[in-house]
């Protein structure tokens, strides 16, 4: 399916329309084309950085919302549907207050989600819980003004450095680290034209990159003269040295089945070719997920900033925006993985089943049609009480969603997939993180590389790939999971012996009645 | 090592079954997908939400009565919307001091056996101190002061001899003793007054003696016409509930059931530590609260004193 949203053609024509207006009406006319070249990338960067910032807010609701879920205790839910429902029966109106009447829409619209998501309920309990207490307007933000609060409260917060801190080291640590994370999202394409750089090597450029943020978080453990930190930083560097590793082959297998060391060149060749990698290289995906997971530090290989032992680990002597900034790197980073795997793994920024879809609605001027058509539909029914009839509207929809937020989207799912580890999992000791790495994940990375060359040299014959091999490759990974699932200890069933050294010498009987037996 | 099944350290268990039980319990919050039987209670197949609103005790349910909204109502109440759009959210958060749980979820309101704030019925307080040394915390101080009350100390031919208590075994007397503290200076002796009394306490009284055990120390048979009966009086009963760890040892060791553990969880904050030293008034429990402790303290005393007062009759009789 086509790409609509040609963003880097849109600015370039603007900019070269800008740049022929101004420079090119003056003699410095021969430099019309470096000016809107420079106008273009400075936009493209701007808006990739502008993306990722606003989008990364989506990583903090579901690092919330999702954990909340999985632990079954959600807390405030409140505050940005206050703005419409009102509580104890007294319904917003601050639209009323708007001039000339622009605010009727807003009062239609309020009506409309009262009426269909109010406090009204069948449930009578329901009812009385949901009809609250008017408490003031403060009550009625929204929750993400709170991370504006907390900004402003590291901004201001003060900037100790301990005493005996190697204090050159100890102020430049965090830069790097910032810097380093930052520098990442140059190279992660949102869409094949929504990208701030593009190499040749890109895929070089990037994991190069990603690999300099663990020199900062060992100069920071160090330079802090903290022995928390330096554990923290002494543990951080072995375990990101041992999974370093295994990504950096990993991602080798990706480049070698793509034929490219071009990140949009790997995402496209998916495209092109028909065949997610992940269905081609199970072991593989596997692999980029736990040496990303360590590599960002999360759960359960977040031994470097171990809370219960190492009070914050390697940051524990940072404090105010500097710390704020790390915290939020670590985000970054976080982001960057999920967004990498989505593009490596999940298709980038191809719909899935695209073209089944726009085999159905192959004509362009259709889907516009069917957008008017969608929307009269999603008018009725919201209105009706059939939702039934909705049911085609997100099919219209979904053809025009942009390719970027079909990267957002794999890239929210795989965060909230590693929330959903890090709720599940146990932190790992050290030494069996280690272990892991270096002897499962290390050898585990050449068999996937192994396969990434049988693939590319024995099966792929130029275009597209023949859908019997992914298909017997994810048949096989999947048996090959549910083995491991299975796997169940049936003596240790069977005895039914209790865990550790925990008997008496003298057992005695279990209960008063033992006797009798 | 043998290992509980559970505990063995494969894939299966450190991996699939701790993701699949964090999923389930993701999965259940949402509206209809988690109602559906795969995310059922273990061995039920009721949905895990969503089940008949029971309340947690009986207390709770004798408190709220037959005639509460929430009687017979489904437990649903943060889980449903409008059954049209069902996966809106709506607000869960009690926003606590000006809304109360209990108010909203009657059936997850404190236990009545939580262990909460400290409540004393000084009505039936004797100030044996019983709570005092039993708190591991040292947080209860109680003051007392044995006095004689005015009433005892009338003489043959006053107005109101004989309107006072009785000289009784077990209980304290107090003798007038010879010290003089009329130039006792308030202003520069940096002392307490002298008493004017040594007490004691009454071991037996047989005729017209009484073997008292001074406080001072020895043992003493005096006339009982010398004694005036005395009583042990409560000067200040302080809790320093900053420092309580709300075990329950002091209600437990209260004899006369006049010490409590309420279940109220609130009121006891304060922005100082000295906000939380609660004075007897801030620890009273009215009587009309616990209404039946009261009644039953009171009859106890009521015929013990009805007894005595038969024997003394009996007594003078013979």
């Amino acid at each position: 399916m086509e790409d609509w949203v040609v963003f880097r053609t849109w600015v370039g024509d603007l900019t070269q329309m800008i740049a022929e207006a101004t420079v090119g009406q003056t003699r410095f006319h021969e430099y019309s084309d470096g000016v809107a070249s420079v106008m273009t990338e400075s936009i493209m960067a701007v808006t990739v950085f502008a993306t990722i910032m606003g989008t990364i807010l989506a990583l903090l609701w579901i690092e919330r919302k999702f954990f909340a879920r999985i632990m079954d205790r959600r807390g405030a839910t409140m505050a940005l549907r206050s703005l419409w429902v009102g509580e104890g029966g007294q319904h917003a109106d601050w639209y009323d207050d708007l001039p000339f009447g622009t605010g009727k829409p807003i009062r239609w619209l309020n009506n409309l989600l009262n009426e269909k998501a109010g406090n009204a309920s069948d449930y009578e309990t329901v009812h009385r819980t949901k009809d609250r207490g008017y408490h003031g307007v403060w009550w009625l933000l929204p929750g993400m003004i709170q991370n504006v609060a907390d900004g402003m409260k590291f901004m201001t917060k003060e900037w100790m450095v301990p005493a005996k801190a190697d204090k050159f080291i100890f102020e430049v640590a965090p830069f790097i680290i910032i810097t380093s994370t930052v520098m990442i999202f140059a190279f992660i394409p949102l869409s094949s034209n929504i990208y701030s750089a593009n190499p040749e090597l890109s895929l070089l450029f990037m994991m190069a990159i990603f690999g300099i943020a663990p020199f900062g978080v060992f100069f920071a453990g160090w330079s802090s003269n903290n022995k928390y930190t330096l554990l923290g930083g002494i543990r951080s560097a072995a375990q990101l040295t041992a999974y370093e590793i295994p990504l950096l082959v990993t991602i080798l297998s990706l480049a070698v089945i793509s034929g490219s060391l071009n990140i949009i060149e790997i995402a496209e060749f998916q495209i092109t070719s028909g065949v997610w990698n992940i269905f081609l290289l199970p072991l593989g995906a596997a692999l980029f997920l736990i040496t990303m997971v360590a590599e960002v530090e999360r759960i359960p290989f977040d031994m470097p900033e171990a809370e219960a032992e190492l009070v914050e680990g390697w940051w524990t002597e940072y404090g105010g925006m500097r710390w704020g900034l790390m915290f939020a790197s670590e985000y970054l980073r976080c982001y960057a993985a999920c967004l990498l795997f989505a593009i490596f793994f999940l298709g980038a920024w191809e719909m899935p089943f695209g073209d089944t879809i726009t085999g159905i609605i192959p004509n362009q001027d259709l889907i516009l049609g069917a957008i008017g058509v969608g929307l009269i539909g999603l008018a009725i029914g919201l209105r009706s009480e059939f939702p039934v009839l909705l049911a085609p509207v997100p099919l219209v929809f979904i053809s025009v969603i942009p390719p970027t937020a079909w990267l957002l989207f794999k890239a929210w799912f795989m965060f909230a997939i590693f929330v959903w580890i890090r709720a599940s999992l146990h932190r790992i000791r050290s030494d069996q993180i280690l272990e892991f790495g270096w002897r499962w994940l290390l050898p585990l990375s050449l068999v996937n590389l192994a396969i990434a060359f049988w693939l590319r040299l024995s099966i792929w014959q130029g275009g597209e790939w023949p859908l019997l091999i992914p298909g017997l490759i994810t048949a096989i990974a999947l048996i090959l999971f549910i083995i491991l699932g299975m796997d169940e200890d049936k003596s240790a069933m069977e005895g039914r012996t209790r865990p550790y050294s925990v008997y008496t010498k003298s057992k005695g009987p279990a209960s008063p009645r033992s006797h009798d037996r | 090592m043998p290992f509980h099944p559970h505990a063995q350290p494969n894939f299966r268990n450190m991996v699939i079954r701790p993701m699949w039980m964090a999923l389930k319990a993701a999965l259940r919050t949402i509206p209809y997908v988690g109602s559906h039987k795969l995310l059922a209670a273990h061995g039920t197949s009721a949905p895990y939400h969503a089940q008949e609103a029971q309340m947690i005790d009986e207390g709770t349910a004798a408190r709220i009565g037959e005639d509460h909204p929430s009687v017979g109502k489904r437990y649903a109440v943060d889980r449903e919307t409008s059954s049209l759009v069902p996966y809106l959210e709506r607000p869960v958060t009690v926003m606590y001091p000006y809304e109360r749980l209990e108010d909203l979820e009657p059936w997850l309101f404190v236990p009545g056996n939580y262990n909460g704030r400290i409540g004393v019925i000084w009505e039936t307080c004797t100030a044996c101190k019983a709570c005092v040394k039993a708190c591991p915390n040292s947080c209860l101080h109680m003051e007392t002061e044995t006095r004689v009350n005015v009433l005892d100390t009338t003489e043959e031919g006053d107005e109101w001899h004989g309107m006072g208590t009785e000289l009784e075994v077990g209980g304290m007397a107090a003798r007038r003793n010879e010290v003089d503290n009329s130039d006792h200076n308030l202003i520069l002796d940096h002392s307490a007054v002298p008493q004017e009394y040594d007490f004691g306490s009454v071991i037996d009284i047989t005729g017209e003696t009484a073997t008292v055990r001074w406080d001072g120390g020895g043992m003493e048979e005096v006339p009982a016409a010398d004694l005036a009966p005395a009583e042990v009086d409560i000067m200040s009963g302080r809790i320093d509930i900053g420092r309580c760890m709300f075990c329950g040892l002091c209600m437990e060791a209260c004899p006369f059931e006049s010490f409590f553990m309420t279940n109220e969880y609130d009121g006891m904050s304060g922005y100082s530590r000295e906000d939380l030293w609660y004075e007897a008034d801030r620890t009273r429990v009215l009587p009309s609260v616990h209404q039946e402790r009261v009644d039953a303290e009171l009859v106890k005393r009521a015929e013990k004193e009805l007894k005595k007062r038969e024997r003394a009759k009996a007594r003078a009789e013979a």
